[in-house]
């Protein structure tokens, strides 16, 4: 697999977004129009109490990539109730179309205290194209479970012959981070769900992709797609430590294959996409998202500062 | 007291049976013994109740769980105390964290069962909760858990604090009443939980169908808090009492906790009748502000409840017995 860069398409800082946000557009997912892509991405409001609250917005771009035909100006999905896992954030919101309307499912973000957060994933409807969404209820439909105890996010849903498949993250454990005034770090895997209907969903309950890295890698937002009889995963990885500041301990992506869904041999030579020498997205490479229009398979991902500055599109060569 | 029902159970209050604040030398059991729950051996009755150490310096508590033997002759007669908590606390950034409250147990062939309560705290609202599980191999001494995570999690219209575990069988099938929390109601100082009693239902008590209803209607207010759903089998009826209150302002008299009552043929559909509950708060004494968390079984042709007083049980629970359960 090899993807040819085709450079950063969006810069959140250099636009006018809802919600008082400024920096960030991170985890970009695609709903493809026939005029235009619309890529949602979650950017952030500082809250009074100097922390962040991720907001969903979108742009539409045209199909050539080069020109942005449109900005989001209002509130796409709302922040949970007072006490709901999805109070402090939505990312990401990946979205599919199914009968007519659009499927929002939400990675929801709420604060705790001995650690920073926990996370449950959500489902929300757009009756409109996705322009706004509505939430199914106030509770996630994908959470904590006996062996995935907290940190249940980052999901990715598709449909594969009449299957709702789910991929997201679990979390295993917090570790202290002692060179950092003992600082909690979260260590989460890629699981697999399966649902007939969308919204009740059975956990495969395993591990889908091995460790690379070492047992404390942390393994995060797949992205799936069919070519060529076979299924393809990209996701992001780094270590547990260090990944803020630290070139070789930040994010890159990773690459999985499987020809039954079931068995994925991981793979991330095979990947064909790493940082750039210089540039936005030479110091990490996260959150990659693929899509296909036409004939081509295109990626969004972030770069450096696991997004802060905006995404980038590859395609596949 | 709705003392004119004459069809009401008929209870006679036999007095505090524990104190946690009269216990010297354990840490971690300096007040509170909540949500009393039985497990019947030949020579006694161990209670398992939910204590609480010191809080911290920001006031904060946590949770275990531990117990009391008390003699089958006698059950007033304390004949044992645990040492140790039956499970420790969560790691860190689980659900059950910071506690261990309330814990519901059953026999399953050798093994005990232990559904409980865990705490979590977060930073908009005080805490989160969700139903976990532990099993033991030693008659009850000691539990661990059959995962870091919880058995019983959120859900679209269960969104939070999942709490209040009641584990019973009956036709070899697993039911589990529980609390769901609705929503945090604002206030000017801590939000405060409001929940209602649900029920699920599994083959084998690790995974569960929720039935997804609230069962029991409310009285006092729209959001009433109802907890402790005890559910018993009697004169082929399904019997549960409860536990209710208002949302906001309970911690008194007026406004706290009172024990209710509801009868079903089907488990499902319940008919709410305080007035046939039978108990009230005292005139005087440890349980004059309020009653809650009642446990509900029978021993040797008697049925007896255990149930708390004033504080939710910070000074103990008491024990009191039906009357003219010769019936049963």
């Amino acid at each position: 697999m090899q993807w040819k860069k085709l450079g950063r398409i969006f810069d959140p800082t250099k636009h006018n977004l809802a919600n008082n946000c400024l920096e960030f557009a991170q985890a970009p997912q695609a709903l493809v129009f026939d005029e235009f892509i619309r890529i949602y991405f979650s950017t952030r409001e500082k809250d009074k109490t100097g922390k962040y609250l991720s907001h969903i917005s979108f742009v539409d771009i045209d199909k050539d990539f080069d020109g942005i035909i449109n900005i989001s100006t209002e509130t796409v999905i709302k922040l949970g109730e007072l006490g709901c896992y999805d109070e402090h954030g939505i990312f990401p919101l990946n979205v599919l179309r199914d009968n007519g309307k659009v499927l929002g499912y939400i990675g929801g973000w709420s604060r705790r205290v001995s650690v920073s957060v926990d996370g449950s994933i959500g489902l929300a409807i757009s009756k409109d194209n996705g322009l706004s969404f509505e939430k199914t209820g106030d509770g996630p439909i994908l959470t904590s479970s006996l062996n995935e105890p907290f940190l249940v996010g980052d999901p990715f849903v598709i449909k594969f012959n009449s299957t709702f498949h789910m991929w997201y993250i679990y979390g295993v454990k917090w570790i202290t981070d002692t060179s950092t005034n003992n600082k909690k770090e979260r260590i989460y895997k890629i699981g697999h769900a399966e649902s007939e209907d969308g919204i009740y969903w059975v956990k495969e309950g395993r591990q889908l992709v091995s460790d690379k890295l070492n047992s404390n890698e942390c393994q995060a937002l797949p992205t799936v797609f069919k070519f060529k009889d076979k299924y393809h995963m990209l996701f992001c990885y780094r270590e547990a430590i260090g990944f803020r500041d630290k070139k070789r301990a930040s994010y890159r992506i990773g690459y999985a294959f499987s020809d039954d869904l079931v068995t994925w041999i991981r793979d991330d030579e095979g990947v064909g996409i790493d940082v750039s020498e210089s540039g936005w997205d030479s110091e990490m490479l996260c959150y990659p998202h693929v899509f296909q229009v036409d004939n081509n398979f295109f990626l969004l991902y972030n770069g450096n500062e696991f997004g802060r500055f905006g995404f980038g599109l590859a395609v596949l060569e | 007291m709705n003392a004119e029902n004459a069809d009401a159970f008929k209870w006679k209050k036999l007095g505090k049976v524990f104190d946690p604040t009269k216990i010297e030398g354990l840490d971690w059991m300096k007040e509170f013994a909540q949500a009393p729950s039985v497990l019947i051996f030949d020579e006694f009755v161990r209670v398992y109740f939910s204590c609480r150490p010191a809080p911290d310096k920001n006031g904060q508590y946590v949770s275990y769980t531990g117990f009391v033997d008390l003699n089958r002759k006698n059950l007033l007669e304390v004949v044992n105390i645990s040492r140790k908590p039956i499970l420790q606390l969560g790691e860190t950034g689980a659900f059950d964290e910071f506690g261990v409250y309330p814990t519901s147990v059953i026999r399953n062939g050798d093994d005990v069962l232990a559904y409980y309560g865990g705490w979590t705290r977060c930073e908009s609202v005080p805490y989160n909760v969700a139903i976990g599980l532990a099993i033991s191999h030693d008659e009850g001494e000691s539990f661990v858990r059959l995962g870091k995570g919880p058995v019983l999690s959120y859900t679209i219209d269960e969104p939070m604090t999942i709490s209040g575990p009641k584990i019973r069988r009956f036709n070899n099938q697993w039911y589990l009443w529980y609390v769901a929390g609705k929503k945090w109601a604002k206030t000017d100082g801590k939000p405060e939980s409001v929940f209602k009693i649900r029920m699920a239902s599994s083959i084998d008590g690790i995974n569960w169908t929720r039935y997804g209803k609230d069962l029991i209607e409310n009285k006092l207010e729209e959001n009433e808090c109802q907890a402790s759903p005890d559910v018993f089998f009697y004169q082929n009826k399904f019997h549960m009492f409860f536990s209710y209150k208002y949302s906001l302002n309970f911690r008194n008299k007026e406004r706290g906790y009172r024990i209710g009552y509801a009868f079903s043929d089907d488990m499902i559909n319940w008919s709410r009748d305080d007035s046939m509950s039978g108990i009230d708060v005292s005139r005087r004494g440890w349980d004059s502000e309020m009653i809650a968390y009642p446990h509900i079984f029978e021993l040797d042709s008697t049925v007896y409840m255990l149930y708390l007083g004033d504080q939710v049980g910070r000074y103990g629970f008491g024990l009191a017995q039906l009357q003219d359960s010769k019936i049963l």
